[in-house]
């Protein structure tokens, strides 16, 4: 991690009489909470600037001559300062109070923020019991905001902190005060229902009720909560959130200031998106198919029937006759035993699970080049970078939170960005990261490969490059700058659409950076080429000398809670939990030794290549758990005909989900909510998951089931309870050990780089370093099916919070290219190619670019359909969220 | 009656004169600008302003030439010049009269200033209701423009100096000079605090400096005549020049007069204004402007300049005098500008924002009759808790009505509230004001 390389100048002064020394710029109000003195205050929050507008905070400072706004006031060598010891100041703070108190209304019996309400706290410690407002109190009309934030203008205290937030942190500038006085409220900027990011944020910064969530509105007082403090379980980002239950009921989500690795800041889905757990279809029994139906069983037959026909299988065909695959939304000590459970008492390697979606790529470029499966950067760095790149990472809905770390660092520290993405620079609903790029590349869905591509020649062409580095692999760097001093600037031209001066400007900036890191998202790792374009952003790094850098690194975005987890617990076949190959000796005996139990010799297989296995025959068993290929993938890719041959199919599931629907039996599991265990952020950062609820119906934990399977199957394989599964892990991977408040970043080795730049960069160096093929017709669309702020994966289209704010999919446009092919909001639109046709209504975005339409993934049933399947060669990871499309208007209905 | 060298309203009093770049150059317009680009260096112009002892005629008062020394050095810039032309101090309207019968004179000492600071860029923020002078200003810079006092190269030398008219939307505060600088950044007109100061942190977090109309105009005059010969005029060595002091209220003839600092009041509404509008007598003045308290007719006497004004308890501020003659209910002006206040509040901090309500109220039963014992005294706490406690001067300035009239004119408040409490039945006790 980048630390400060200068000391900090410390200021020594006196608060309430209590001596402390501080760094110089500290502010007094942040000075006195060190030492104790809580200073009370409205309007100062530690995540915005300072705005000394409710003056409660004032205190007495010796040789000033008027009170002082302590938010605001830099502590000064030798200043004295009385807060709680100053009459004058404890005066002026009742006064504050009873001006506030002059117009708020006595709402607390109705009020959702009674009982963690400042105005209380505060009107508790220093007013009079009595208020001597003797007029008319201003009243605004109670109106609708939104369907998920409710706003009661009349206890609005005006210190801005919504304002403030939304603009400062979250960069999306969705509210603003209209009107003057004590007719100022707080409304949507412009005249409308508020439309933003519904990141909560607003509601949780509210010190008092005027913002409130919809959600949970009227269900609780706070102090009938109960608190359970846990991991969200929607990406990979990995927010600290507080479960607020009632009753075994789920009452509402919220995130403490300054907690997790988010800092209390959430997303839509985090804050709104629990109410999945609780969702009316949830699995309670488990099933067994009779004939066309399912029917109720208890868990003893189910089980049974399980293990029986599994042991049939294997001794019938063998152990790789059975395939499984696991969710990245599992803990990682249900993934750790699943993938025990198929190693160790089914006999097989052929495991895979949603890392394979895309994440693969990230970890395994990691690895092939510096030898470390986790980021070697963390949050913070990002946040203390100079220079940021983001390629393909659409952040702001795929991974808000390390998005707001990137707004932090531009906004509050003078980063300068540079995007390769498919968007626009444009005004939205919700923020839009290359708005504060200070360049921005903007590509087709199918242009990334190429801008990659120029931005390296950009760096080579001007001699951005390491000296010390290319003086020690001479070979690999003049092989790569030949190769992209090959490519042709008007072809680089040609295929993005950008001139050679955009791509050397910002190799200008990312050349100057000092503490350097590389975003990459699913725009890149999802798209064909997705690893080789990975493993161009990782030559990049070796290039300019960065890759050793303390603070420096690639940070490929998990789009899954526990993803990263996945591919750590050994969910991907040839991968042993811990990271080692599969092909390992060594590994594999320690492994075995540990368990008693010998580790299978066979190789392990990915999906698609079960995919295949099972359209041939060769898989007759599969063992899904919370995956849905049946939903996930696009019939392109053979995963109908694959699974109509499984002849035994077995889902573990929360919902009967479609492929649930196809199977022989199925188990219901308990969600995030209902049990502990951990989930590994895209940091690499392990934390604990807690159980806020019990498990719904007769759901259970899944590595409680697969531990139940292993007793039917004559081959016990038990844990008392999940810390005993923790422990094992942490004994067996010494990785795994941290469970402090931040990660520890992986060390990139420099065996491993030499390793690269010797030899292993030679193997895929001439398919990497050339253009794609590119043959788009004019009228064609490039339709890319991505992810939603408000949405993740088909999970969370059972949150009823997320439903209201996008409950269907449309196609989205820039207004200009609707308008040139004669549509508007709301037409539908015929959109076909050779795979086949769908009829969609259009939605307009300015922040898509001309040519390009976006679907969300998470609505796409149909239009899956035209999705194209492809493979990557090296990772097997399968492509399919790109197509070519034809657009038609139809008539109006 | 003592005659005064006009030195500001001079070209305008000539018949005949339009104000056009054309009349303004037949003047003597345009000279100083050119001496300063010739012969003098940055340093020098703000050494001549310092020497002239002018200080901001915007109603604060802060010496100029010491405010341009503020600007730093060695920052890489840009730097700003913000010429305050917001002028909604009640009772005040010279600003509007030196920018619609003579634009250039100010022009031309925004153009001196911005070569002083090292400022290429700067901006008029006028008030949105002067559309007839950001008219005639817009039109008086393209005639700067195209006679190359403006734009690049100005006059040959390679500076750039650029001046643009940007209108306000109708708010008092943005004559805050932070506030002033939020909405010329387009955001909304909110006070900021201070510090920073605008000379550091101004205009877009750059250094700045922000000056009113009638303190543009006299920059070219001091160019021409020497800093010293300005410091000769008016009340020396802290009140220099003159001032174009806005007479207003009952009195025969109420307009703009410039005349040198120090005059006594007695001389300024009696000779230059005329004298009352009938036979009732002065019964009390306010002097700077509705920020600034009342005086009464003890105060006569009292040298119109920053020092003896503000011993006498009051503020030189805008030099809006406005004279009230005896029958004037003290009680009803108080209310009168406190409904200013109140309407103008922007509502950014809690005394202020709170107080403004709540002090209106309560003037407002009392003036209808339907005040209450204990009213004085929470006007007493709540100005009390009102004053220096707030983001910006209007909390001072909204205070001075209540606080000077309660002070001269308290039996006027008790006589409202006896009559009050003798007529009006307890169940009748309804505050009037709904907002």
């Amino acid at each position: 991690m980048a630390t400060q390389a200068t000391t900090k100048e410390m200021v020594t002064l006196t608060i309430d009489g209590k001596s402390t020394s501080v760094p110089k710029g500290t502010l007094v109000i942040e000075a006195a909470r060190q030492v104790g003195v809580m200073v009370p205050h409205f309007c100062y929050h530690p995540k915005l600037s300072p705005d000394a507008n409710c003056r409660m905070c004032l205190v007495e400072i010796e040789k000033m001559p008027r009170l002082q706004t302590s938010c605001s006031t830099p502590v000064a060598e030798g200043m004295v300062v009385k807060s709680s010891t100053s009459t004058q100041a404890q005066e002026a703070r009742k006064s504050v109070l009873d001006f506030i108190l002059a117009n708020h209304p006595l709402d607390c019996p109705v009020c959702d923020q009674g009982g963690r309400c400042d105005l209380q706290d505060f009107s508790h410690e220093y007013t009079a019991t009595t208020s001597r407002f003797k007029e008319l109190k201003r009243v605004f009309q109670k109106e609708y905001f939104s369907p998920l934030i409710e706003t009661q203008m009349n206890r609005c205290v005006q210190c801005l902190r919504c304002v403030r937030y939304c603009d400062q942190v979250m960069d999306v500038k969705a509210l603003a005060p209209v009107g003057r006085g004590t007719l100022t409220e707080i409304k949507a900027f412009g005249a409308h229902e508020l439309d933003c990011e519904f990141c909560g944020g607003c509601v949780q910064i509210c010190p008092v009720g005027a913002i409130t969530s919809r959600l949970s509105m009227y269900e609780f007082r706070p102090w009938m909560l109960k608190r359970t403090d846990s991991v969200c379980g929607y990406c990979g980002d990995g927010c600290q959130i507080t479960f607020q239950t009632k009753n075994n009921d789920l009452i509402e989500v919220n995130s403490t200031q300054g907690s997790g690795r988010n800092n209390g800041d959430l997303c839509a889905r985090g804050y709104f998106g629990y109410h999945v757990s609780e969702h009316p279809d949830r699995l309670t029994l488990p099933l067994i198919k009779k004939g066309n139906e399912f029917q109720p069983v208890q868990w003893e037959d189910a089980l049974e029937l399980v293990g029986q026909r599994l042991l049939d299988i294997k001794a019938k065909h063998g152990a790789d006759a059975i395939g499984g695959l696991i969710s990245g939304r599992c803990t990682n000590e249900d993934i750790y035993v699943f993938q025990k459970f198929m190693r160790g008492v089914v006999g097989t390697n052929r495991i895979d699970s949603s890392v394979r979606y895309g994440h693969l790529n990230g970890v395994h470029a990691l690895q092939r080049v510096q030898g470390t499966y986790r980021w070697s950067v963390s949050f913070d760095d990002i946040v203390s970078a100079d220079t940021l790149l983001l390629v393909g990472t659409n952040i702001t809905e795929t991974n808000p939170i390390t998005g707001l770390k990137v707004k932090e660092a531009v906004k509050r520290r003078g980063a300068k960005l540079v995007t390769i993405e498919a968007l626009e620079t444009a005004i939205g609903t919700i923020s839009n990261i290359v708005n504060l790029a200070q360049h921005h590349l903007g590509v087709k869905p199918t242009g990334y490969a190429t801008a990659i591509l120029g931005l390296l020649k950009a760096v080579v062409d001007q001699g951005l490059l390491d000296g010390e580095f290319q003086a020690k692999s001479p070979a690999y760097f003049n092989d790569v700058s030949a190769r992209l001093q090959a490519l042709s600037w008007d072809s680089i031209h040609g295929q993005t659409g950008l001139a050679s001066d955009a791509f050397k400007q910002a190799a200008q900036v990312f050349g100057r950076g000092k503490e350097v890191v590389i975003l990459v998202g699913p725009g890149v790792l999802r798209a064909a080429g997705g690893f080789g374009m990975t493993m161009n952003l990782l030559d990049l790094l070796l290039l300019t000398g960065k890759i050793m850098t303390p603070g420096c690194g690639l940070a490929p975005l998990a789009e899954e809670n526990n993803d990263q987890g996945a591919f750590e617990m050994g969910g991907t076949g040839a991968v042993l939990p811990g990271g080692a190959s599969l092909g390992d000796p060594e590994a594999r005996n320690n492994l075995s030794q540990a368990w008693g139990r010998p580790i299978p010799e066979t190789p392990g297989s990915s999906l698609p290549q079960m995919i295949e296995d099972a359209q041939q025959g060769k898989l007759k068993a599969l063992f899904i758990v919370g995956e849905n290929p049946l939903s996930s993938l696009p019939p392109s890719s053979g995963i109908h005909s694959a699974l109509e041959k499984v002849e035994f199919l077995v889902c573990q599931e929360l919902f009967l989900t479609e492929t649930a629907q196809q199977a022989q039996v199925v188990l219901p599991a308990s969600s995030y909510a209902e049990k502990d265990g951990t989930f590994t952020n895209t940091e690499g950062h392990i934390q604990s998951v807690r159980k806020a609820i019990d498990p719904v119906g007769d759901s259970r934990p899944d590595w409680e089931i697969f531990s139940a399977l292993s007793v039917m199957m004559n081959d016990p394989m038990e844990y008392e309870d999940v810390k005993q599964i923790g422990k094992e892990i942490r004994n067996l991977f010494p990785g795994t050990r941290t469970l402090g408040p931040a990660p520890l970043p992986a060390q990139p080795d420099s065996s491993s780089i030499a390793r690269y730049v010797t030899v292993d960069y030679q193997r895929d160096m001439a398919t990497r370093y050339q253009l794609p093929t590119n043959t788009t017709e004019t009228e064609e669309i490039t339709l890319q099916v991505s992810q939603s702020l408000f949405h993740s994966g088909k999970f969370s289209r059972k949150a009823k919070g997320l439903l209201q704010v996008e409950d269907r999919g449309k196609i989205y446009l820039h207004p200009e290219e609707a308008a040139r092919r004669g549509v508007g909001e709301g037409d539908t639109v015929k959109v076909s190619n050779s795979l086949g046709e769908v009829i969609v209504p259009v939605g307009l975005r300015e922040r898509i670019p001309q040519g390009v339409a976006v679907f969300p993934e998470h609505f796409d049933e149909e239009v899956r359909r035209l999705l194209p399947y492809s493979i990557d060669p090296e990772t097997q990871v399968p492509y399919y969220k790109v197509a070519r499309v034809h657009f038609e208007k139809l008539a109006r209905q | 009656m003592a005659e005064y060298e006009k030195i500001l309203l001079k070209n305008m009093e000539q018949p005949g004169y339009s104000g056009s770049l054309a009349d303004y150059e037949q003047a003597g317009g345009y000279q100083a600008f050119r001496k300063v680009l010739n012969d003098m260096q940055p340093d020098q112009v703000i050494e001549e302003v310092k020497k002239s002892g002018l200080r901001g005629r915007g109603g604060a008062g802060f010496p100029t030439g010491v405010k341009w020394g503020f600007i730093p050095k060695d920052h890489p810039g840009p730097r700003y010049l913000c010429c305050n032309a917001d002028e909604s101090e009640p009772g005040t309207f010279k600003d509007r009269q030196l920018m619609e019968r003579d634009p250039h004179q100010m022009l031309e000492g925004m153009a001196i200033t911005c070569f002083a600071i090292g400022a290429e860029t700067s901006y008029v923020y006028i008030r949105g209701e002067f559309r007839l002078g950001a008219k005639i200003l817009e039109k008086a810079v393209q005639e700067a423009k195209a006679a190359g006092y403006l734009g690049g190269n100005v006059l040959g030398t390679g500076r750039t100096i650029n001046i643009h008219v940007h209108a306000g939307a109708g708010a008092y505060i943005c004559g805050e000079e932070t506030a002033l600088l939020e909405s010329l950044e387009g955001k909304r007109g909110m006070p900021r605090f201070k510090p920073p100061f605008p000379a550091t942190h101004g205009l877009y977090q750059k250094p700045t400096v922000v000056n009113n109309v009638e303190t543009m105009a006299n920059i070219p005059h001091i160019i021409n005549r020497g800093g010293e010969w300005f410091a000769g005029i008016g009340s020396p060595p802290k009140s220099c020049g003159t001032r174009i002091f806005c007479l207003s209220g009952h009195v025969k003839r109420p307009g703009n007069y410039e005349v040198p600092m120090g005059i006594p009041f007695r001389e300024f509404i009696y000779d230059v204004g005329g004298g009352m509008r009938s036979d009732k007598p002065l019964k009390a003045f306010i002097p700077g402007g509705a920020s600034a308290p009342f005086l009464t007719p003890d105060h006569l006497d009292v040298k119109m300049d920053f020092e003896a004004v503000a011993m006498a308890g009051s503020m030189l501020g805008s030099g809006g005098v406005t004279v009230m003659e005896e029958g004037t209910s003290m009680v009803w002006a108080a209310l009168r500008l406190m409904e200013f206040f109140y309407h103008e509040s922007c509502g950014k901090c809690t005394p202020c924002r709170e107080g403004s309500s709540w002090m209106t109220q309560i003037l407002q039963r009392i003036w209808n009759k339907r005040g209450r014992t204990g009213d004085l005294e929470m006007l007493d706490e709540l100005c009390r808790n009102i004053a220096g406690r707030t983001v910006c001067a209007f909390g001072e300035a909204e205070v001075g009505p209540i606080q000077s009239t309660l002070k001269y004119f308290r039996h006027e408040y008790e006589a409202l509230i006896r009559e009050a409490e003798a007529t009006m039945p307890r169940s009748k006790e309804i505050p009037v004001m709904t907002h």
